[in-house]
């Protein structure tokens, strides 16, 4: 894995992370939007303004790629590259739990 | 429609500012219609209400407009137009009272201000160093063009100053994270 996607994702934003979690089905911004909202009941609203910059970012970065456009919204999916870095961040989440849970 | 024209300067980082402004406006009944020229604002009257309003700055944006303004719509936030580079968005205040923005962590808005950084910045540092400073050089100790060099002069310390002046916004928000 090259060094520069490294620095960058691992550990990456929280931003990062849902998107790369969401995107392992193909899904587009707003979509994105609507699952996280849900699924940490409305505790995470990501902006139109992060959503937009991070997912050209993370494009260019090659760990998501555009699939198709539908209605004006473009739906991107995980790549290779994405699914080992959210799965190196899963462990490390998992360590700081596990850690965390040993103290208490 | 009765409509007025204020005019203001902002420099490339204070869209902080300028989001205040135009929201302070609304607030006394004045709805930004449009910027054009060199920061000449336009309104018209209407009812005062709480409307935060927003910049972005992304050249993808603009280069995929639709799309980029479809993300901004389906998240509830009004296109209103494009200026020097700037995306201009508003939204009223939801009724929990809560005034969103459409940046929800500090990394993207570092990002923006690198590519505010890359767009505007980049182009007059290449200005500066390829054009200004070396006729300032040329015409003190060539031409001895002493007047033109003190003019010359001037602009260089402008420069200067917006650069330092950047700078130190830049590092201010970025040690803020």
């Amino acid at each position: 894995m090259d060094q520069h996607i490294r620095k960058v994702y691992v550990p990456m934003t929280e931003t990062a992370f849902y998107i790369l979690l969401c995107l392992r089905d193909p899904n587009h911004g707003y979509g994105i939007v609507q699952k996280v909202e849900k699924l940490t009941e409305g505790a995470i609203r990501l902006t139109p303004g992060t959503m937009y910059g991070s997912l050209s970012k993370m494009e260019k970065d090659g760990v998501i790629r555009f699939v198709r456009e539908e209605d004006k919204r473009k739906i991107y999916q995980i790549t290779e590259l994405g699914s080992e870095i959210l799965e190196i961040e899963f462990e490390r989440i998992e360590r700081l739990y596990k850690v965390a849970q040993g103290e208490m | 429609m009765e409509t007025k024209k204020q005019f203001r300067w902002f420099s490339i980082f204070e869209y902080e500012k300028e989001q205040d402004y135009l929201r302070e406006m609304h607030k006394a009944g004045w709805k930004f219609t449009k910027v054009k020229g060199f920061g000449s604002y336009h309104f018209e009257k209407c009812e005062p209400e709480d409307v935060v309003y927003q910049l972005d700055y992304n050249k993808d944006g603009l280069e995929h407009k639709e799309e980029y303004v479809k993300m901004f719509s389906d998240c509830g936030w009004e296109y209103l137009m494009d200026y020097a580079g700037y995306s201009y968005f508003r939204k009223p205040v939801s009724e929990t009272g809560v005034a969103e923005e459409i940046f929800c962590d500090d990394e993207s808005k570092i990002m923006m201000m690198e590519r505010v950084l890359k767009g505007r910045m980049l182009p007059l540092l290449v200005i500066f160093l390829c054009v200004l400073l070396p006729q300032f050089i040329l015409n003190i100790f060539n031409y001895r063009n002493y007047v033109l060099a003190t003019f010359l002069g001037g602009i260089l310390a402008v420069y200067i100053i917006i650069f330092s002046w950047c700078a130190v916004k830049y590092n201010k928000i970025k040690n803020k994270k």
